[in-house]
Formats: structure tokens, sequence, C-alpha cells
């Protein structure tokens, strides 16, 4: 029986030992709330998503008796607003600071690097001003604390940087939620759900409530599923789930999402394309799309960027002209002509020498040998094995042993 | 007909040394003797025509009649395509001025044979026209060209332009079948119509599938010969390629379009052409199929030019010729 509740809320840290990972980030953050809090009046809360810098901020809170005052980037912070919540939070000691539960207030801005240019006019000033006057502990985080206008704030702040959650930690983690949640789950689902999500334990608990929510048994099948997290999402990934789509809208929101080079994609795409439609029905009329979808490339240039979108079309419709046929299969990672320019690299070689010997007794430019005059001179080879005209074009005995197998190659 | 005795192509072999032998180019030999009778007053030449039409063979000829047997000492032949880049043409072109003698006899210059100048870009034929003047003095250029209009109009225009047009046909096959009785061959009157026919007035062509043919059989070069060499000697591969693709094997398709671009360095466009040519040769399909296969065909050769990347444009056509073959049945 599945509760409506989402289970990142369900199983949120109440304490702080519930927050797996970044001992050493936490310890330091302890240490100031309890001791050091005369040496910098707040603390900035840095690193990638759903690591645990509110979950922190809470659990903390509650342990040590704090009232939580919350403001993030849903609420407007421009100086006008953050004056009129923020200040009197940290204005005064609260009234009940008699009774033993409560230190007072603590004032936690969430997610100060989304402070937005406009609306939010004057909103760091404001609270730099707020930070050196108050009076309670001010607690900031942030995702990418080098942004420009945050510099100001970091001066008065201690920055405490927050790490990727380690893979086995958050195996360890789900695992937990699976034997709560009453969820049967095999090792290699939950560590590809870890891998995915890229030290993000959120994502990675979100993950697994929504291949749940289908399978009472999750396997590693299920995963494949996965649409990858949006961070720099690999070739090898991109690839994936570009195949396993389901429907055009699924593979292009993908592709936009994706940091791949477009132009290795297409061709790692018709590299793969004859694995994913082994009907030549479907193959051409893939082929026809991933066609099209060059033809975008071609017009975008290196300027009409936005016909992009076109490109962008034109290759979704590739991936699913016949979702229901898709089986997963072995994907060809180095494109193939990479692979055969570099295996005939030495033939071609051999040809140009052959080719440059032909031109300087005939007359004529390499490209001419190549076309006019090789067609028909390994052909006389061949019908004669012992023909003079070797040596009169001085070839080598590779080269004619080389011209006389030509037609199996 | 002069026989150059120890070339053993018969395209070299019977290449003629002087402009009287010249067959079928009878206003433009005109001309140039005219200039051979004295010689002061050659200009640039600048030689334009589709390829087996006797450019080369003119130069040369030229070469000959100015300077007699050492031409070779006095002559710097050049092939825009294969010198990689102008500074290499000018280098060349500076040492020789440099160290040949500039000029013999009553002929006061040395010669440049620059081949296939259309192939250089306009910057480099800036460069070229600029090297022209330079070096005027002591050379006289003959620039070699299929289309002049990729000749800028600078060079043109320091040049006389002689056209060479399609070679016609009663004249090739009578000069294959001279050619043929000096090789004591029996060259049939229908095996040479095919030759003939198949060479599109490219005479080059012509000679060598005729010299291929006589490898076949002894003394004798009858119709049949002539269509195995054609079939051999059609561009090698490209037709593996269309079996397979019709056959339904895509990979294997694609992967000797692969080699093909790999081992003989062919552009898309380039094997594209030839795919086109070996459909019409391949005598399995019915005109209607062969008129629906050239309508695929055109539409991605036209993709081709618009699209950013050869390799997809040919796979994707080479799909739709496996998907044509499904609905064909074709079966080889």
């Amino acid at each position: 029986m599945r509760n409506d509740l989402l289970w990142v809320e369900k199983y949120r840290p109440k304490k702080i030992e519930d927050i797996v990972g970044n001992e050493e980030a936490k310890a330091t953050f302890i240490e100031w709330l309890k001791n050091k809090r005369r040496t910098k009046k707040a603390v900035l809360l840095y690193g990638p998503p759903g690591v645990g810098k509110t979950a922190l901020a809470n659990a903390a809170a509650k342990e040590f008796g704090f009232i939580i005052i919350e403001m993030n980037a849903s609420d407007t912070r421009s100086e006008k607003a953050i004056n009129e919540i923020a200040k009197p939070a940290t204005s005064f000691v609260a009234l009940d600071t008699f009774s033993a539960e409560s230190k007072g207030n603590l004032l936690f801005l969430d997610e100060v690097d989304g402070i937005a240019g406009n609306e939010d006019r004057g909103g760091v000033g404001a609270i730099i001003k707020i930070v050196e006057e108050s009076r309670v502990p001010v607690i900031m985080a942030a995702n990418d604390p080098d942004i420009d206008k945050l510099r100001p704030l970091k001066k008065v702040c201690l920055l405490i940087r927050f790490h990727q959650i380690r893979i086995p930690l958050i195996i360890a983690l789900l695992q937990k939620i699976c034997l709560l949640e009453h969820v049967k789950a095999e090792f290699e689902a939950l560590e590809r759900i870890a891998q995915n999500s890229r030290g993000d334990v959120r994502s990675a608990i979100n993950d697994l409530q929504s291949l749940s929510e289908e399978n009472q048994v999750l396997t590693l099948q299920d995963t494949m599923m996965l649409t990858s997290r949006n961070k720099d999402i690999s070739m090898d990934e991109t690839i994936r789930g570009f195949f396993s789509a389901k429907s055009v809208a699924e593979a292009s929101s993908l592709l936009f999402r994706s940091s791949v080079d477009y132009d290795e994609f297409i061709m790692s795409v018709s590299d793969n394309l004859p694995r994913r439609y082994t009907s030549p029905d479907e193959l051409a009329a893939a082929y026809d799309y991933v066609s099209q979808a060059d033809v975008f490339r071609g017009r975008v240039g290196t300027e009409n960027w936005h016909l992009l979108k076109y490109f962008f079309n034109a290759l979704s419709e590739a991936a699913a002209v016949a979702p229901e046929s898709y089986k997963p299969f072995e994907f060809i990672s180095p494109p193939i002509r990479i692979i055969t320019l570099f295996w005939t690299k030495g033939k071609r070689t051999m040809l140009d020498g052959i080719c440059g010997k032909i031109g300087a007794q005939c007359h004529v430019s390499h490209a001419i040998a190549k076309h006019d005059f090789v067609p028909f001179i390994k052909d006389i080879l061949q019908k004669q094995k012992s023909s003079p005209l070797a040596s009169w074009l001085k070839l080598t005995p590779e080269e004619v042993d080389f011209l006389i197998r030509m037609n199996r190659y | 007909m002069a026989v150059n005795e120890e070339a053993l192509m018969w395209v070299e072999k019977y290449r003629p040394k002087n402009l009287k032998e010249v067959v079928d180019l009878h206003d433009i030999v005109g001309s140039l003797k005219a200039f051979m009778r004295n010689p002061k007053t050659m200009p640039h030449l600048l030689l334009a025509g589709i390829p087996g039409t006797g450019k080369t063979t003119v130069a040369l000829c030229i070469a000959h009649e100015l300077f007699g047997p050492n031409w070779k000492s006095f002559t710097l032949e050049l092939n825009a395509s294969d010198e990689r880049g102008i500074d290499t043409v000018r280098d060349r072109i500076k040492d020789f001025s440099r160290y040949s003698r500039s000029g013999f006899g009553n002929v006061p210059f040395a010669l440049v044979i620059l081949d296939e100048c259309d192939q250089m870009t306009s910057p480099a034929q800036t460069a070229l026209r600029r090297i022209m003047e330079t070096s005027s003095r002591t050379s006289r250029f003959i620039l070699i060209c299929n289309q002049s209009s990729k000749i800028i109009e600078p060079i043109q225009s320091r040049c006389a332009i002689f056209r060479f047009s399609r070679l016609d046909k009663q004249a090739m096959k009578e000069q294959l079948q001279c050619i043929a009785k000096k090789e004591n061959v029996s060259l049939l009157p229908e095996a040479a119509e095919r030759i003939v026919d198949y060479s599109e007035g490219d005479l080059r062509h012509a000679i060598n599938a005729l010299q291929t043919a006589a490898a076949y059989k002894e003394g004798v070069v009858d119709e049949k010969t002539v269509l195995l060499v054609i079939g051999e000697a059609s561009p090698m591969q490209v037709q593996k390629m269309i079996r397979k693709a019709l056959f339904g094997d895509f990979i294997e398709a694609r992967k000797t379009m692969y080699e093909i671009m790999g081992l003989y360095g062919f552009s898309g466009s380039e094997i594209i052409r030839q795919v086109q040519r070996e459909i019409f040769k391949m005598s399995d399909l019915t005109p209607e199929q062969k008129a629906d296969l050239s309508n695929l065909i055109g539409e991605y050769d036209y993709r081709l030019t618009q699209g950013a990347n050869s390799d997809i444009q040919l796979s994707a056509l080479l799909a739709q010729f496996a998907k044509f073959g499904k609905a064909i049945g074709e079966t080889y």
C-alpha cells in the first residue's frame, strides 16, 4: 500500500545523523552553530543539489531548538521584502527565549544564488546588512557560489562546501527505503539509480519512487528507461536514451537537455540505426529522418543556430519510427567511418603511390590515374600476370600484387 | 602515326608527338601551327574541354615542336590537383625558371604546362596570375582545365583560349581501328561501337578499354569481351555495394561504402554519380525499376548538396535501396 506522500518528504532527515555523507561539512557546521558564531555571523553552505544542505539546516534547527524562518527562491527577495520578513526575525531575541526549548530564531535563506537581478533589486545588499546587524544565526545555501553578485556575501560568511554523495551511501539509503516501502529491488537496479543520480540523493529517491510505482519487483531492465539527469549527459547515455525513447517528444526533450556534440551524435545515430531497426522499411523510414536532420544541419551551418530545433525534431522522429519494436541492443561506439579510414590507410597510401607512378608516365593527375587507369591496369595485370606493363610503370611487386587482388577487398 | 616505342600503355604509345598527327581538331591545330612558325609571338595558352579530348596531348605536341627531342629540359609539367598548395607551384616554377635554360634556338622562353587548373582555388589562381606576370620574360604557360568558367577573369584575359569539344564518334572509331591494326588485333566493328558509346567522347578512356580487352583474348576484340571489360572496370565495389543493399544486407552495403570512401578516397557525390551510372547498367532491373531507383538517387544527390555530412546521405540512400529491394522481392 503506497501513500501519496513523496518519499523525499517522507524520508527527509529528521536528525543531523540521518543525513548521509559530507561528515566534515556537517561537523564544521555544528561547531559553528554551537561555538563559533561570534567570529562569523553567517554560514554559506554550497554544493550540488540534493546533497543535504537544506536538510542540514532544518535538522540542525530542530535539534538545537531554533525556530527556523525560511526564505527561498520562490519568495521575492528584493530589499524591501527581505527587510519586511528577515529583519524582524533577526532583530529581536524571541519573546519565548525564557522557555528552555527555544534558543530563538534562525534565518535560513535557501538558494541565494537564485536572487535575480531585476525583481530582487538590492537583495544581496540587504542580506549583507542583515547579517551584519543580526542577533540570530543566519544560514544560507547555494549551488554555485562563484556567481559574481554573491561575491560580497562570501566576505561575511563562513563557507562550508558540500560534495556529491558517494554511490555506496546512496545505495544503502535506497535499500533502507525499499525495506520500509516493501519494494523488492535488484542490487544492480539500485546501483544504476544511484549512479544515474550523480551523487544527488533527492533525485535518486525520486527515481526509485517513480520506478517502483509500476514495478513490484525492480529489475535492472526497468532502470534502462531512466532518463538521464540533465547534468552533462554523456554521448553513451544520450544514445541509449535516444534509442529507447517511446515517443518523438521523449527523444527530443532528451536531445534538448543533452550537451553532446551534435555532429558526433548524428554520426553515432547513423552508425547504430541498422542495429535498432532490422526491418528494411523501418530502417529506410528512420534513415529518411536522419537524412533530413542532416540537411537541416547543413542549413544551420555556423550561424543560423535558430534552425537547430528543426534538426532536433527531424532526428527525434528517427528515434520513434517504431517504438513497439524496440529491444535493447549493443551500441557501436567509435564512429565506423573513423575505424574504416584508419583500417584502410595503408591501402590508400599504396594506391596513392601507384597513381603517382601512373601519373608520371602518362601525364595525368592522381585523380585521373585512379579513375581512368587503375580499373583497366588492374584488369590487364589480372589477365596477364607477367605483363611488361608493370615494369614500364615502375611498379614494385607489392604494388602489382595489390592491383591484382584489388577486387577481393 | 609515329610510335613511341618504349611506352607500354597504348594511350602513351600512340599519343601524337606532332600537331599534324592530331586528329579531329583541325581548327585548333591550324591556329597553333601559326604560333609554331614564329614562336616569339606565342602568348600564354588556356586549353579547356572535357577529359580525353586531347588537351594534354596538344600541350605536349607544342613542347615537342618547339624544343625537339630534348623538350623535357625546357618544359615543366605540373598538375594543380597533385601539388599541394600554390606555394609548391610557385617554388617549382621559380626553381625551374632559375635553373633551366631560358630558351632554345629561336624560342626565347621555357614552357610551363599546368594541368587541371580549375582545381585551384581563386586565391591560388590570383597567386598564379602574379607568377605568370613575374616570369613572363622567361616562360610561357599552357594552362589546361575542364571548365574555363572556373578560371578567374584576369588569367583568362592573359591567355589565348582554345576550346576542345567532344570527339567525333567516327573519328574515335577510326583511331581505335588504327591502333588495333598496329597491335595486330582485329577489332570487330560492333565492339568498337560499344567502346565508343561507353567512353562518351573520352578517347583516353576508349584506348584504355581497348588495351584491356585485348589482354583478355589473343588477337581479337569482340563485343562480349568489351562488355566484360566494361563490367570489370566499372568503379570497383560500387556494383557490390548496390547489390548488397538491394539484397537487404544494409550493414554490409554500408561497410562497402566506407571502404570505397576510405580506400579510393571518393567523395560522397562521386560515389552517388557512379551509383547512378551503375544502376543503368544492371540488366536484371526493369526500366521502370531503374527509373524508380533513379528518382531515389536524385533526391539524395540533392540532399547531399544541402546537407552537412555525405556519409549520412549515402547511408540513407542505401537504406532506401534495401527497402526497394524488399518490395520487388529481389533475389540475387
